[in-house]
């Protein structure tokens, strides 16, 4: 047993509520650390689902128990910052997606911002934010861009936007002008569609 | 008098009715509020017997009665349907996932989606393309790694889709993310 | 909940639910869900709108079941129900603001273009479909996409024949003044 893992017994000592059946695929040692786990998130009211997937997903693969504690903790520190930075009305798919976004690299300001910005839901920019970083774009150049259009570019739009930039950068773009160059064009049909489109309500 | 807006809303006429599915867990919401009510009791049957005898019945077929009646010819089958690990909710779509793997004898869909239970969702080969394998599944909103389990020891990422960026357990995975709120 | 077997009728299906067998009710849920759903789903634009209509109207049916005239014609009944509650709950989203949602398959991170093509395309028909009045549009799509005849749509909405013969007329006429505008855009 490592440290990591001993240390962690030792120092979480949360009382458990009844705890998810599903953890019962995890061994012996690993299933209480990452119920303790779970149990703190709940009471700091974070989404406890993405935490116990990221076990399950961690014991399908026959991974070690330090792996696995060292995720479903390293993604609950996630969770916290990711309510921090986006504030208490977060969804839990929101939550999920900002803590990929901080994972990726995206700065915290930014997503404070991106909820200033847009009314609608943050997930799906989010995760462009985060694929982009993925497909090798600079976290940076990434965030400007979803930046720049997620005050009125619908989900759709972003995902198209995605698509665009990967598609130049399997072409041979390099990364950070291909985000630019398909954020402008974007926001160009952005702009367009809104001054044409006088959207019916039912 | 012909009018060339025939074609025009021919066209929306056919859009329109093309299939529409909802989400698989209606009918369990259903039956589910259903059997919080109270029971009926057996005496409904003659009531309501007594009240088709009294009424004068025509017979119109409409569209739907058709349907009834060729419902009649068909099996309908039953089954408890597939709880995801998420709490069954309005907004699921459904989502298909397509493989290539021509060796594969089983491949399996793990995700966030299913508790990366590999016996959850067993892909199906598409038609006879062996090589081709596909699963459907509803998703409510949300961001969900996933990957292919093929013959229960070899880890797929999906070729078509964005890598999850965090491959902490040493082996790729894939992200696939549902808009809405 | 079990295999049903060839062979239950609606009237064989509503008998058993009133003697008693509340599973057989699973059949008729079944039966119409995609049927109501697709008439739903036009109807308010909205799935999660639409599913709430179809839960609502599978279990008011369900509840009044006595009062089924024809149990063969369960069908058309529970129609009727799923006609009001679509008037109360495009109601309610009205007075929420609710702005149109698209169907999101587009949104799917593993790409198939046919279906973001086929999105598209119902995507103008369906923002078309929302910009006519409610009573219009349920006219429209009762009389053209659930093929109804004018007395059966008069027996469940409560218009009259004339009525609904000019509802139709009209939305038709502003479907293509809308759709054409779409198209120079």
């Amino acid at each position: 047993m490592t440290l990591l893992v001993a240390a962690t017994l030792v120092a979480l000592q949360a009382a458990a509520q009844r705890p998810d059946s599903r953890l019962e695929r995890l061994d012996s040692i690993t299933r209480p650390i990452v119920a303790a786990l779970v149990d703190s998130a709940r009471a700091a009211a974070l989404p406890t689902e993405p935490l116990v997937q990221r076990a399950l997903e961690g014991a399908t693969k026959g991974a070690t128990a330090d792996r696995i504690v060292a995720a479903v903790r390293g993604l609950a520190l996630d969770l916290g910052h990711a309510r921090h930075a986006l504030g208490p009305t977060a969804s839990p798919p929101e939550l999920t997606a900002a803590a990929a976004a901080l994972r990726a690299g995206a700065p915290a300001a930014t997503l404070t911002e991106l909820r200033r910005v847009r009314r609608a839901s943050l997930i799906v920019p989010l995760a462009v934010l985060t694929d982009l970083v993925a497909s090798g774009v600079p976290v940076d150049s990434a965030a400007a861009a979803v930046l720049s259009l997620a005050a009125n570019a619908r989900d759709t739009d972003l995902v198209e936007f995605r698509r665009a930039v990967e598609r130049d950068i399997a072409l041979g773009a390099p990364p950070a002008s291909a985000t630019a160059a398909a954020a402008t064009n974007t926001a160009v049909q952005v702009n367009a569609g809104a001054r044409q489109q006088r959207p019916g309500r039912p | 008098m012909f009018e060339p807006d025939e074609e025009l809303i021919g066209r929306v006429v056919r859009q329109l009715r093309r299939p529409v599915t909802v989400d698989a867990n209606l009918d369990a919401r259903v039956m589910e509020q259903i059997a919080r009510l109270p029971a009926r009791r057996a005496g409904g049957t003659t009531r309501a017997a007594w009240h088709w005898l009294t009424r004068p019945r025509t017979v119109r077929l409409s569209p739907l009665g058709a349907l009834a009646i060729a419902a009649v010819f068909v099996a309908v089958v039953l089954s408890r349907p597939d709880r995801l690990s998420h709490p069954a909710s309005t907004g699921a779509r459904e989502f298909s996932f397509v493989v290539v793997a021509p060796r594969a004898a089983t491949v399996s869909l793990v995700g966030d989606f299913n508790d990366w239970d590999a016996a959850r969702t067993p892909m199906q080969r598409a038609g006879k393309q062996a090589s081709v394998w596909t699963a459907v599944l509803p998703l409510t909103p949300g961001r969900y790694r996933y990957a292919f389990l093929v013959d229960g020891v070899s880890w797929l990422a999906d070729p078509a889709a964005p890598a999850a960026r965090d491959d902490e357990f040493g082996t790729p995975s894939s992200v696939v993310t549902v808009g809405g709120s | 909940m079990g295999i049903h077997s060839v062979g239950t009728s609606d009237a064989e299906a509503v008998r058993r639910v009133l003697g008693g067998d509340t599973a057989a009710y699973a059949t008729l849920v079944a039966r119409y869900r995609d049927r109501l759903a697709r008439y739903a789903v036009h109807m308010l634009g909205d799935r999660e709108d639409a599913e709430e209509a179809l839960q609502d109207a599978f279990v008011r049916a369900y509840r009044s079941l006595e009062r089924c005239d024809d149990p063969a014609r369960f069908g058309a009944w529970l129609y009727g129900i799923l006609v009001n509650r679509c008037r109360t709950t495009g109601a309610r989203a009205a007075r929420r603001g609710r702005v149109f949602v698209r169907d999101e398959a587009a949104l799917n991170g593993v790409a198939h273009p046919s279906a973001a093509e086929r999105t598209e395309d119902g995507d103008v028909v369906q923002r078309a479909l929302a910009r006519l009045g409610p009573e219009y549009r349920e006219a429209f799509l009762l009389k053209h996409v659930e093929d109804l005849d004018y007395e059966e749509m008069a027996r469940l909405t409560g218009a009259g024949v004339s009525a609904l013969k000019m509802r139709v007329k009209r939305a038709r006429e502003q479907l293509q003044v809308i759709l054409r505008e779409a198209e120079r855009v």
